[in-house]
């Protein structure tokens, strides 16, 4: 075999046509940390969220569901951990949740007139997409870390495939169902905004 | 209000369309060409054909004063075009940029131009006499993202630059020897080359599609791919702006916007149409669409007669045609330009879209 050979076979094998040439430019954007680009949150530890938490339940409890809606919305912690961003999802899929489906257009068309409504109903619709992203994979995993307790002697019952999804389809009807009222009174516009937005939830 | 005056070219894409000085003659860019129409009567006809670029022309611009026309485009390159009894000449112009170019506007003066690119810089090129030809010098910091589109200030120094790193930013473009010294404004005292002005984001921050500087030169709006407008008014060099008005809208993202005067704004893009923005300092808010709706749009009225419902039963299996937009554009509006106008009023401004068509609108 000719040297020539030994070299075109070599660069062959390299497949320098799949090396992504953007690591080895320092000058490259995908070198560069995109959370420069914007200002900084504040951060939000863990016992902050449940204060908040159980503010927004006690607003609830005392049947002031657009109050309690309203005060989740404005309370996002964009600064928070992946866990604490959880907690506040849990906090806001219970309250919508727990109001009725005639009671949701006329709430958000009153939030939406008021002062900074719009950006309200504008996080809405984050955790609306954020709650039907996890609602599949958490609501499951979350049942079967619970099992144990639940189920005692009956451990075939927890397994029950059906019954994580049966939880999960109804949270999801209701994720959709608000979706729907969102878009009507917010417009697409909001949607565009859960993509572009760095304040995510 | 008249009705516009609608111009279906072809069955094709809109990057960018320039009018000339005297709106005799509207050159567009399609595909991989400029192709320049000539008024004729009430419509316009083919007179010419810009082929010089090998990939898609990204944008285009005809200086009002020389008529001379600028084009860009992906192949990363950027040419000149200057007219002569025979016809147009391109000339190359050496932008030592490695990505696309996305966009170009001749500044006011027509000295000089500003070529966006994906390569995170903006070329600013201007004409060196002992060389006979076209250099450039790069504004590169601090852009991390392709320029989307630039906007001239009054003054010719002055340059805004919508990035998708959801930044619209404001430099001096000054070049020795070509442009005058500026006089100090809201926007800096010195500007030296490449100093940057200004740094605005906005709260939910999509990638700049627009920008646009009002007729004073002393605010500057730009729209995003969040659906919002958002209004800057400076306070002078290292100073916070006096006032950052955001609106986001209930609509798709604008495209385009242009300045009707200090106070009102025009801008379109994703929505088919053309919306109307007022305000000041205090704020701003949408106030409707300058389309009179419900009219006989682009859709002819079909005439109802029962053979016509019938027929179209058989046909679709439906009585009424909805596959037409109630809009004149039928697709996404791409540039809105100012067609008419003194002293920062616009009487008549034109749009452009992936629909094909021209219009030319009364404010």
């Amino acid at each position: 075999m000719s040297i020539i050979q030994q070299v075109s076979n070599a660069t062959l094998n390299d497949n320098w046509r799949t090396i992504n040439i953007d690591l080895l430019d320092p000058e490259s954007s995908s070198n560069f940390d995109t959370s420069t680009l914007h200002p900084a949150f504040a951060p939000v530890d863990d016992n902050e969220i449940r204060t908040t938490g159980q503010q927004v339940r006690q607003l609830l409890r005392g049947g002031d569901a657009e109050g309690a809606l309203r005060g989740a919305l404005e309370s996002a912690p964009y600064g928070g951990s992946d866990g604490v961003k959880e907690i506040h999802l849990q906090t806001v899929t219970e309250v919508l949740q727990s109001i009725k489906a005639s009671e949701m257009t006329p709430m958000l068309q009153r939030i939406f007139r008021t002062e900074g409504g719009s950006d309200a109903l504008d996080v809405l619709m984050k955790y609306l997409y954020k709650g039907m992203a996890s609602s599949s994979t958490s609501t499951r995993s979350s049942r079967n870390a619970l099992s144990p307790h639940e189920t005692g002697g009956f451990s075939q019952m927890g397994g029950r495939p059906g019954a994580a999804n049966e939880s999960s389809g109804a949270a999801m009807s209701v994720l959709l169902s608000w979706h729907e009222k969102v878009v009507d009174v917010a417009g697409l516009g909001s949607v565009g905004r859960c993509m572009t937005d760095w304040r995510k939830v | 209000m008249a009705a516009p005056e609608v111009h279906h070219l072809f069955h094709h894409p809109i990057a960018d369309h320039s009018f000339s000085a005297d709106k005799q003659t509207l050159a567009v860019a399609r595909d991989t060409s400029v192709e320049l129409y000539g008024r004729t009567g009430n419509g316009f006809k083919l007179k010419d054909e810009l082929k010089g670029h090998d990939k898609t022309v990204t944008s285009v611009d005809i200086a009002i004063d020389s008529g001379r026309i600028v084009t860009c485009s992906q192949d990363r390159n950027a040419l000149v075009w200057e007219p002569s009894p025979t016809g147009y000449k391109p000339t190359l112009v050496l932008l030592r940029i490695n990505r696309a170019a996305t966009f170009v506007r001749w500044s006011p003066s027509e000295t000089k131009f500003a070529v966006g690119s994906g390569a995170r810089v903006i070329a600013i090129c201007y004409f060196e006499e002992e060389n006979d030809w076209w250099v450039s010098k790069h504004i590169k910091k601090p852009i991390r993202s392709t320029i989307t589109t630039v906007a001239w200030h009054p003054n010719s120094v002055l340059l805004a630059a919508g990035s998708t790193d959801a930044h619209a930013r404001v430099f001096s473009s000054f070049i020795k020897g070509v442009d005058a010294r500026p006089d100090p404004g809201v926007w800096g005292e010195r500007l030296p080359f490449n100093t940057v002005c200004g740094e605005y984001l906005n709260n939910s921050a999509g990638w700049v599609h627009a920008v646009s500087f009002s007729p004073s030169g002393d605010a500057l709006a730009f729209a995003a791919h969040d659906s919002s407008i958002t209004v800057v008014y400076p306070n002078g060099a290292d100073q916070p702006p006096r006032a950052v008005v955001s609106v986001s809208t209930q609509l798709l993202p604008f495209m385009s916007l242009i300045w009707n005067g200090e106070a009102e704004i025009i801008a379109g893009g994703y929505d088919c149409e053309a919306y109307r923005f007022k305000g000041n300092e205090g704020g701003w808010q949408l106030t409707g669409s300058l389309e009179s709706k419900g009219g006989p749009g682009a859709g002819q009225a079909q005439e109802e007669s029962a053979f016509n419902m019938f027929k179209q039963m058989d046909l679709k299996g439906k009585t009424k045609d909805d596959t037409q937009l109630k809009t004149v554009h039928q697709n996404t509006i791409s540039t809105i330009r100012v067609y008419e106008g003194s002293n920062g009023a616009v009487r008549k401004f034109s749009t452009s879209g992936v629909d094909g068509r021209i219009v030319i609108w009364n404010t």
